[in-house]
C-alpha cells in the first residue's frame, strides 16, 4: 500500500522567497505526525502544496499514491485561518453539507441533516447543527471544521494548528478528539503545531521543519536527540529549535 | 374602491408605461439577485464603476457612427471587457476590488467625455443627460426585448451556478479545494453583473443603475438568515420596489428612475430600522 504523504526534495517559493528547500518525509497510512517548526519554517506552505494549493518549484508530493490534486476528495483538512466570509448567512449545517457536496446547500433534506450531525456528533458538537457560524467561540469553530474536514470519510488528514487561539479547556478538548483519532488508526494525519504536549501524546512520528533543514522521526528522537549533543540543532537553544513549547 | 384602483393601475392602459414595468421589474429582478453576491463579496462599488464604464462604451459606438440605441452593441462587449479587466488585475496584482475598480471606472469615464468630443460636429447631437440619467419611460419595444433577454439569460446561468458560486463566495479557499472552480466563477459573475448594468443603464442611466443591484440585495441581507431566503427577499423588493416607485413617479410627475431608487432606499432603511428593534 502507498504512503499517505511521500514527499521527495520538495521545493515551494512564495513571492520570490524560497520557504521550502529539498525537503523529504514520508507519513504512513494511519500514521499521526506532527510537523513542528519556527513560524516562517514552511508548516503551513507543505500543507498547502500537499493539498495541491500551491505549485512545486521543484521535487513531487504524492498524496495517497496521486497527485495532491486528484487525492483531495479523500483528504480532510482544518485551516489555521478561518478564510471564511463572516457576514455571509451560514449555519453549521450549511457548512458541513457544502463540504460533503461541493456546493451551498439552498436546501436542507432530512437525510442531508442526519448526516451533517453524525459528523458533528463525531467531535461531540450535536447542539451547534443550526447555529449560525459567525457566533461560535473560538473552540466551537475548530470542533465544526474537524468535524467539516471529517465529513466525507478522509483517509488523510491535515490539522494546521488547530488549537492556536482557542482557551486551555477548549485545547484540552480538541486534544482529546484528536486523540480519539489517532488511537483508531483509520485515516492518516499531519498535525502542525507549537505544543509539544500535543506532540508528546499524539504524534507516532515528528517532522520539523525550518524551510530546509529537516529532522524527522518518532516524537523521543526528534524533540530529544535532535536537540541534544551531537544532534542536528544541537547548540540551538529551545526557543530558536523545535519550537514545540509547552502552551 | 374600483375608482382608486383605476386611478392607481389606468396608467397600465398606456403601452409606455407596460413596457417600462416590464422592463423596471425585469431589472429590478434581475439586479438584485445578482446583488446577493456583489454585495456579500463587498463588490458594491464594482456596479457603479461598470456602469460607469458603459458610458465609455456607448461613447465609443457615438464615436463609431451608431444611433443612440445601437451605441448599446459597443457597450456590452466594452463593459464586459472591462468587467473582466478589473477581475484580472485583482487576481494578478493582488489590488484591492475598490481600488481596481476605481482605476477603471475613472478611466473608461474620461475616454468616454474623450470618444464624444472626438465626434464630428456634424454628427446628430448627443442627450448626455438622457446617458447619465436613463428613461425608463421612453423604453423601445426592442429595448426590452434585449433587457428580458439579458434578464432570462442571467437567471438561467445563476440558476446553474447558484450554489457553487454560493460556496465561493462563503470562502474561496475551501470552496476550491472542494473542486469548485473559483476564478472561473468570479470572472462570470461579473460578465454578467457588466451585461445587466449595461441594459440597465438605457432604463436609470449610469448614475443610479448600480442601485438595481446593491439596494434591494443590501436590504434582504439585514432581515434574510440563509442564502435562499436572502436571494428571494431581494428580488421581491426588486420587482416590488420597482414598481411602487414606477407608479408613484407617474402620479407625482417626478422623475421615474429617481423615484424608484428613492423607494428602494426607503425599504433599506426600514430594514435598518426594524433589524436594530
Amino acid at each position: 500500500m502507498s504512503e499517505a504523504i511521500r514527499a521527495r526534495a520538495v521545493s515551494v517559493e512564495l513571492g520570490g522567497r524560497r520557504v521550502l528547500d529539498d525537503v523529504s518525509f514520508d507519513v504512513g497510512q494511519g500514521e499521526f505526525a506532527c510537523l513542528c517548526g519556527p513560524n516562517g519554517g514552511g508548516k503551513t506552505t507543505f500543507l498547502k502544496a500537499a493539498l495541491g494549493l500551491l505549485p512545486l518549484m521543484g521535487g513531487t508530493i504524492e498524496v495517497l499514491g496521486t497527485t495532491p490534486q486528484r487525492a483531495r476528495r479523500a483528504v480532510g483538512y482544518l485551516p489555521q485561518a478561518k478564510t471564511f466570509h463572516t457576514g455571509f448567512p451560514a449555519r453549521v449545517v450549511d457548512v458541513l453539507l457544502a463540504q460533503r457536496a461541493g456546493a451551498w446547500p439552498l436546501r436542507v433534506r432530512g437525510e442531508e441533516r442526519e448526516t451533517a450531525r453524525a459528523a458533528l456528533a463525531r467531535v461531540g458538537g450535536e447542539r451547534l447543527l443550526d447555529e449560525p457560524l459567525a457566533g461560535l467561540s473560538g473552540g466551537e469553530l475548530q470542533r465544526v471544521f474537524l468535524a467539516r474536514a471529517l465529513i466525507n470519510d478522509p483517509r488523510l488528514l491535515l490539522l494546521d494548528e488547530p488549537t492556536a487561539g482557542v482557551d486551555a479547556r477548549g485545547r484540552g478538548e480538541f486534544l482529546d478528539l484528536l486523540a480519539g483519532i489517532a488511537a483508531r488508526h483509520e485515516l492518516a494525519a499531519v498535525l502542525v503545531t507549537h505544543n509539544a504536549g500535543a506532540v508528546r501524546r499524539l504524534a507516532e512520528r515528528v517532522v520539523y521543519l525550518d524551510g530546509r533543514r529537516l529532522a524527522w522521526g518518532p516524537p523521543s528522537d526528534v524533540l530529544e536527540r535532535e536537540w541534544g549533543e551531537g544532534g542536528a540543532f544541537s547548540g540551538r537553544d529551545h526557543e530558536a529549535g523545535p519550537q514545540c513549547e509547552d502552551e | 374602491m374600483a375608482e382608486i384602483v383605476d386611478v392607481l393601475f389606468g396608467p397600465l392602459g398606456q403601452g409606455f408605461v407596460r413596457r417600462a414595468l416590464a422592463a423596471g421589474t425585469a431589472l429590478g429582478a434581475v439586479g438584485a439577485l445578482l446583488g446577493v453576491f456583489i454585495v456579500q463579496r463587498g463588490l458594491g462599488l464594482l456596479s457603479d464603476g461598470l456602469a460607469h464604464a458603459t458610458f465609455g462604451g456607448l461613447a465609443l459606438g457615438l464615436l463609431l457612427g451608431t444611433s443612440a440605441d445601437g451605441a448599446m452593441w459597443v457597450a456590452l462587449p466594452f463593459t464586459v471587457a472591462v468587467a473582466l479587466g478589473i477581475q484580472l488585475v485583482r487576481r494578478r496584482s493582488g489590488l484591492g476590488a475598490d481600488v481596481a475598480t476605481g482605476v477603471f471606472f475613472a478611466v473608461s469615464f474620461a475616454a468616454g467625455i474623450l470618444f464624444l468630443g472626438l465626434r464630428s460636429s456634424r454628427s446628430a447631437p448627443v442627450n448626455v443627460e438622457g446617458l447619465l440619467f436613463g428613461s425608463l419611460l421612453a423604453v423601445s419595444p426592442e429595448a426590452l426585448a434585449l433587457i428580458l433577454a439579458v434578464a432570462l439569460l442571467t437567471v438561467a446561468v445563476l440558476a446553474a451556478i447558484g450554489r457553487h458560486l454560493a460556496y465561493a463566495t462563503f470562502d474561496p479557499e475551501l470552496a476550491a479545494l472542494s473542486g469548485v472552480p473559483v476564478a472561473g466563477l468570479e470572472y462570470t459573475l461579473l460578465a454578467l453583473t457588466a451585461l445587466v448594468v449595461v441594459v440597465g443603464v438605457k432604463t436609470v442611466g449610469v448614475v443610479l443603475v448600480s442601485a438595481f443591484i446593491v439596494i434591494p440585495a443590501a436590504t434582504a441581507n439585514l432581515i434574510g438568515r440563509t442564502v435562499l431566503g436572502i436571494a428571494g427577499l431581494a428580488v421581491a423588493l426588486g420587482v416590488a420596489g420597482t414598481a411602487v416607485g414606477l407608479f408613484a413617479s407617474y402620479h407625482l410627475n417626478a422623475a421615474t428612475g429617481a423615484t424608484i431608487i428613492l423607494t428602494l432606499g426607503a425599504c433599506f432603511f426600514a430594514a435598518l430600522v426594524l433589524r436594530r428593534r
